[in-house]
């Protein structure tokens, strides 16, 4: 019974999350494609639970549906003049669809003649553990510590390009 | 349980094929971005679910897949920026504006 | 002896040096060639006496001048002096000199005068050496050289259109007659080997059966030709065209008697060939009456003459006919004095009267007499009437036939000096007689006067020489008989008095169309000169003209064509080529530079500038790689 509920929370949750993607590149409306982001974003959160990663499908919710989502559609106001600049074509590139056809049928193809040995093994993946091998030296102390120096740069860089020109 | 590693990484394959369309073939730079934020999110999928499945005991990809977060967040946060601003200077929310390095 | 070689020499050395000098200073030394054929003339007085006292086949001089060797036959030239040569050497120089100083007067004004005397002096060279030869081929030689001669001088004003056809015809009919010299030429070198005439003449009696009548036959059509006999005389009457001392010289006294001189110095082939005798004498027959008739009835003075020719021409065919080479050589070298003699007068006529139509002359005597005089003595000569010369010489003809039994020809004969009496007189009258038409007449200039004179006196003693003439070629001669006498001045009597009856009594310009009305048919027919004419421009040369057009067309059409066909074929090649040249050639020079330009183009559509371009490009590219990867993977595992 697990697995079905789990499969069927599986599919659910694939299906929001290509749904969504669909649609936010079907869509001609900017605005409902950022909202068709958050959506994808929230059914990642759901896989995330799934995948008995708690920690990361918090910070997901977090970082992409809040932040990243609420950012572009700040940004997609700011550069908007008129609610109509908002609807565009929906540009569409042979080679594009090509491209992404073709790596994903690849994908498909060998993912689905690979044989899975799954380890079976306890996945802690609770905050206190992530926390702990976090900031342990011997893990991923480090690439902590880069990973904060990344934001701010980000961050300065940010605020500079964002400014006014009229200074 | 019953849903393998496969699964998994077919839906981040799917999502990031979609990704990888959307960033190709979309004029609006949001939409570019948006898409490449698609990506990131296919490629945490993968990571979190070969972590989970393949190296449990050391989580891996689980910290690799917040350390890409991070790193796409900042990603958003500078495109966005730097969008503003070619939008200020060139009055126009396209990828296509720029193009001096045309020819 | 080789002096004799002079006689002929001397005017082709006037010719030479005339025709190689410009106009200018050609008209003025015409004191050469006349002082040539005089001298020539002198000579010939010389040659004559040297052959006398004559004899049958004597020869006095020979020359022979080997040519060339062909195959294994010496070709040379040949000449002989004997009797026969010396009466025509004799003759000719003396009437071409008169001739020539004759056309001193009458051409002087002519600015052509020089090239005149230098044709002239050549024919005069040539028939001079013509009757020298001993050579078939030589005499061939020369005698086309005449023809040439005449064509030019027929042809002398050849602005107008009338000389330029009577040339034309001159030469072509006589053309058809020096056919069959030639084939005489073939028959007889087929049969002896040889050109030269004295072996030729002795071996006939050896020849093959049928070889001399085809050789005479063959010669009687050259001197057909060259005589004006019957059916090709149409040409003679045409050539009036040209100046009157050249007809007088050429026409009249030396190249139409060249065919009787041949005849007669080939008559031992004739002698073989007694058919071609008799064809002789029949086709001297016919040109007789036919030229006494149509003379009758001609209006231009100079054309009576022609025709008169025709017919004194056809006598002596007769004669030759009769076998009796001295009867027509005599009345050859009399025909040659007086007839000259009539037409040197035709020209002081002519001058004066400035027309040739007798119907508008008229009472000429008052103003001409001195060429009244000559004219008279050369009419009575020509009409038979004695003492003159031309009595005798017709007499002999005469004789010849009665000689011969051909009274039939005897009787044409009576018949042509009746018709020659009468169109003499009739010329006499409507000329010097009757009343004036014309004014300002006035005599002819001492320089034709004194040949004219010169002429008149020997063909008034030429007759007291008949016997000797004969004798001095080898023949016996005998005076006229009394009854011929008798019959010659009842012939010529009737003539005269008839064309006195018609022409003389009145004081007015007759008219004779009375007459003519009164035989309409037969007059039509003379009119027409018997349709000759006629005929040979309806049957002959209006083919032959249809057929040269047409030829001509195809020169023009198809060999133009063809060369125009080339000449457009290198146009089209050209054009093709640089066609070619501008459309391959630059065309692959400048395709390189367009493929370079737009390859250029359409690759430049890479460096777009635009960020998804390079993002396309570069995930292609790895895809691919990727799945060349996969495809080789999964190929090697399966």
């Amino acid at each position: 019974m697990p697995d079905t509920v789990s499969s069927i929370a599986f599919g659910l949750f694939a299906t929001l999350c290509v749904g969504g993607a669909i649609g936010m590149l079907v869509s001609k409306n900017v605005v409902h494609a950022a909202f068709w982001l958050l959506e994808v974003s929230v059914a990642t959160a759901g896989i995330f639970f799934l995948l008995h990663a708690d920690y990361v499908a918090l910070v997901q919710l977090l970082v992409y549906s809040v932040a990243v989502a609420v950012l572009m559609l700040f940004t997609i106001m700011i550069t908007l003049r008129r609610i109509e600049d908002a609807i565009r074509p929906r540009d569409f590139s042979a080679i594009a669809a090509v491209v992404g056809l073709v790596f994903g049928g690849m994908m498909l193809f060998l993912l689905s003649r690979y044989t899975w040995h799954p380890k079976s093994a306890v996945f802690a993946a609770d905050i206190a553990s992530i926390g702990r091998q976090l900031f342990s030296l011997r893990l991923w102390a480090l690439p902590f510590e880069i990973a904060s120096v990344l934001l701010t740069a980000a961050l300065v860089g940010a605020v500079w390009w964002a400014r006014e020109d009229d200074r | 349980m019953h849903v393998g590693v496969g699964a998994f990484l077919m839906l981040g394959a799917v999502l990031f094929s979609l990704g990888i369309y959307g960033a190709l073939s979309k004029r609006a730079t949001v939409q570019v971005l948006m898409s490449l934020e698609l990506m990131a999110i296919a490629i945490n999928i993968n990571l979190i679910a070969l972590a989970r499945f393949q190296t449990p005991r050391t989580m891996d990809g689980l910290f690799f897949a917040l350390f890409t977060m991070v790193d796409s967040a900042a990603e958003v946060g500078l495109g966005l920026a730097l969008m503003l601003a070619i939008f200020r200077r060139t009055d126009s929310s396209e990828v296509t504006t720029l193009d001096e390095l045309k020819g | 002896m080789g002096w004799v070689l002079a006689i002929p020499a001397l005017p082709a050395i006037a010719f030479a040096v005339l025709v190689a000098l410009p106009r200018r200073i050609r008209n003025t030394l015409l004191w050469v060639p006349v002082s040539a054929i005089s001298i020539a003339a002198l000579l010939s007085i010389g040659a004559f006496v040297r052959v006398l006292p004559g004899g049958a086949g004597i020869v006095v001089w020979q020359f022979h001048w080997p040519l060339a060797r062909i195959g294994g036959h010496l070709l040379e030239l040949g000449m002989q002096l004997g009797p026969i040569s010396a009466v025509m050497l004799l003759t000719v120089s003396f009437v071409a000199a008169c001739v020539e100083i004759y056309s001193l007067g009458y051409m002087h004004r002519d600015e052509r005068v020089g090239w005149y005397f230098a044709v002239l002096s050549l024919f005069t060279s040539a028939m001079l050496t013509l009757v020298l030869a001993d050579n078939l081929l030589l005499l061939f030689a020369m005698w086309e050289l005449m023809g040439l001669c005449s064509y030019l001088l027929i042809g002398f004003w050849f602005e107008l259109e009338a000389p330029r056809k009577a040339s034309q015809k001159a030469f072509l009919t006589t053309r058809v007659g020096d056919l069959g010299l030639l084939f005489a030429l073939f028959v007889i070198f087929k049969q002896t080997g040889t050109f030269a005439m004295t072996p030729v003449l002795a071996s006939v009696g050896h020849w093959a059966p049928g070889v001399a009548v085809a050789a005479a036959t063959g010669l009687l059509l050259g001197a057909m030709g060259k005589s004006a006999q019957v059916p090709l005389h149409v040409w003679l009457p045409d050539a009036m065209a040209g100046p009157t001392p050249a007809s007088a010289l050429i026409h009249a006294a030396t190249m139409v008697a060249a065919g009787v001189y041949l005849i007669a110095r080939t008559m031992p082939i004739f002698v073989a060939a007694p058919p071609v005798l008799h064809a002789t004498l029949i086709v001297g027959a016919v040109t007789a009456l036919l030229g006494g008739l149509l003379a009758a009835v001609q209006h231009d003075v100079k054309k009576v003459l022609a025709y008169s020719t025709i017919s004194q021409l056809g006598l002596m065919f007769m004669a030759l006919g009769a076998a009796n080479v001295v009867a027509a050589l005599f009345h050859l070298v009399t025909h040659a004095f007086f007839k000259s003699l009539l037409f040197l007068g035709a020209g002081v006529i002519i001058h004066a009267a400035r027309t040739q139509d007798m119907r508008e002359m008229g009472g000429l005597r008052k103003h001409l007499p001195v060429t009244t005089a000559t004219f008279a003595i050369g009419s009575l000569a020509l009409a038979g009437v004695p003492p003159l010369s031309g009595f005798f010489s017709k007499d002999g003809v005469i004789a010849a036939l009665l000689e011969a039994h051909q009274y039939w020809a005897v009787a044409t004969v009576f018949l042509v000096s009746l018709f020659t009496a009468f169109y003499m007189t009739r010329l006499y009258f409507r000329v010097f007689e009757g009343p004036e038409q014309i004014e300002h007449l006035h005599e002819g200039h001492a320089s034709m006067i004194y040949p004219m004179t010169a002429l008149a006196a020997v063909t008034c003693v030429l007759g007291a020489a008949s016997v000797a003439f004969a004798v001095f070629l080898g023949r016996e001669g005998e005076w006229p008989t009394l009854g011929l006498v008798l019959a010659s001045l009842a012939v010529a009597g009737t003539g005269i008095g008839t064309g006195w009856w018609v022409y003389g009594r009145r004081s007015v310009v007759v008219n004779t169309r009375v007459y003519k009305e009164r035989v309409p048919g037969l007059y039509g027919v003379l009119q027409q000169k018997f349709y000759f004419d006629l005929v040979y421009e309806t049957v002959i040369v209006k083919p032959y003209m249809a057929l040269t057009e047409a030829l001509a067309a195809f020169d023009l059409r198809g060999i133009d064509g063809v060369v125009n066909a080339v000449a457009r074929g290198w146009v089209v090649m050209s054009a093709l080529s640089w066609r070619f040249d501008s459309s391959v050639i630059d065309g692959a020079v400048n395709g390189v530079a367009s493929i370079a330009r737009d390859s250029g183009k359409r690759v430049r559509r890479l460096q777009s500038g635009r960020l998804q371009t390079y993002q396309r490009l570069v995930l292609s590219a790895v895809v691919l790689l990727v799945l060349v990867l996969v495809v080789y993977v999964v190929v090697k595992g399966v």
